[in-house]
């Protein structure tokens, strides 16, 4: 991590408490920078050790656990939640408490089984987590009306809602729609330290994409 | 699924950085993605991914790039910095120089996607570049496609664009070994007309776009690098 993502990090640690909030959580984040955020909000709200859930739902599980891993992050409170595949084609494999799902275009059944796993047995306990963070949620609108994506989210909010924090992260000019229902629903707004890039690679978070729908660049200020 | 009601968002784009390329591909590279920028000696990759990489740094986007050369950044920059739109202070910590060709040598390549893999994890770039990928295939021989298999599959989980260039022999199009599992193919020619070398920019493949077909003819400037000329062959 960069100087910048260590603002980024103290930013958010200050906003989420040493043990985060229960209730549902929205970031606004250029989808570029979903990885970085995502990192660095995970090292926040994993803190001294809060339990939580990590649940990928673009891209399999290992490349979180590697960045953690890489930045001396341990995530043993972290249990994994993989709704991407059981077996990446690559053999990135890595060490984490993991559970697989069966695909993302099941994940209204997601809560349910979040609920039966929930054992001794299987050394996982929702009563105990703290936090869910959930991979680029946008991704799910690629399988599933958006409906059925919210209501997932309220699903899983009523599941964890009144225990644990439960963390969006969602690109709000990629995704309006999505990221109004999350305030809709109740969600608070965790801001991001905003800084402008000068144009000298300094900065973060001003956006720079274009839309292919729309192919306009969409100024973020 | 269900058909009507999905919300589905356009693909997430990123401008090139190259003028006129990003109206041929509607918009930018997607994001994120793995596209070879395939041509000859002199057609201009290594400017091409150079501009690529300023255009994310400008736009506080992280750049990592693999040289595979055994080339010192200096030495790169030492030529690269002729160019406008190059910025020097770029190349640290907005641009990361990385050199794989010590690990090249060893030709393992557990080790060298170890490496990258890591190197990836350390910097979290949006904008990767590998530059020239070919020359890996002659260290790793026989353990080149399933390098590049593996390699490709990782670069597109490690949410970013990736451009990787391949040298190619006069005549030949691109190098057929990491052309199938690419997202993108952008082909740099050089061609001998009427005396004079010309060159020319094609899209031959972009997944998820709807990308201009044919030959565009191309420049290289100083003040902007590659260019893509309006004409149309």
């Amino acid at each position: 991590m960069n100087a910048r993502d260590m603002r980024q990090y103290e930013n958010l640690r200050k906003q989420l408490g040493p043990v985060p909030r229960p209730g549902l959580i929205v970031l606004d984040v250029r989808t570029t920078q979903f990885v970085v955020v995502e990192l660095v909000l995970l090292k926040a709200l994993i803190g001294e050790g809060n339990p939580g859930l990590f649940i990928s739902v673009d891209r399999p599980h290992q490349y979180m656990v590697h960045l953690l891993d890489m930045h001396g992050i341990e995530h043993t409170s972290v249990t994994f939640i993989d709704t991407v595949s059981q077996f990446s084609s690559s053999d990135a494999h890595r060490q984490a408490r993991v559970g697989f799902f069966k695909g993302p275009n099941n994940i209204d059944t997601l809560p349910t089984a979040l609920r039966e796993w929930s054992s001794e047995d299987h050394g996982f306990d929702l009563a105990q987590c703290r936090f869910a963070l959930i991979d680029n949620i946008s991704n799910l609108l690629t399988f599933n009306s958006h409906q059925k994506v919210q209501r997932f989210i309220r699903e899983f909010v009523e599941l964890l809602g009144d225990r644990a924090a439960v963390l969006l992260v969602i690109d709000r000019q990629r995704s309006p729609n999505l990221y109004h229902s999350v305030l809709a629903m109740g969600g608070t707004e965790l801001r991001l330290e905003a800084e402008m890039c000068n144009g000298n690679g300094e900065g973060s978070f001003k956006d720079s994409m274009t839309d292919s729908k729309e192919g306009v660049d969409h100024g973020r200020q | 699924m269900e058909g009507n009601e999905m919300d589905r968002a356009g693909l997430q784009r990123i401008p090139s950085g190259v003028p006129g390329l990003d109206e041929l591909i509607e918009g930018g590279f997607p994001f994120p993605s793995v596209i070879l920028v395939s041509g000859a000696a002199g057609t201009g990759k290594t400017t091409f991914c150079l501009r690529f990489l300023c255009e994310g740094a400008a736009r506080c986007e992280r750049g990592l790039f693999f040289t595979t050369l055994s080339e010192p950044s200096h030495w790169m920059l030492r030529f690269s910095s002729q160019f406008d739109f190059m910025r020097p202070e770029y190349f640290g910590d907005a641009i990361v120089y990385e050199d794989l060709s010590a690990l090249l040598r060893h030709g393992d390549q557990d080790k060298l996607l170890e490496a990258v893999d890591r190197r990836i994890a350390e910097v979290m770039p949006q904008r990767i570049v590998i530059d020239p990928i070919t020359v890996v295939g002659e260290m790793l021989k026989d353990q080149y496609r399933s390098f590049l298999f593996d390699l490709t599959n990782r670069l597109k989980h490690w949410n970013a664009t990736t451009l990787v260039t391949g040298e190619v022999s006069p005549g030949e199009l691109y190098p057929p070994e990491i052309a199938y599992s690419v997202d993108g193919i952008v082909l740099l020619h050089l061609t001998e007309e009427y005396g004079d070398r010309r060159k020319y920019l094609e899209v031959l493949k972009m997944r998820g776009t709807n990308h201009s077909t044919g030959k565009h003819s191309i420049d290289i400037s100083r003040k902007e690098g590659l260019v893509v000329l309006k004409a149309r062959f």
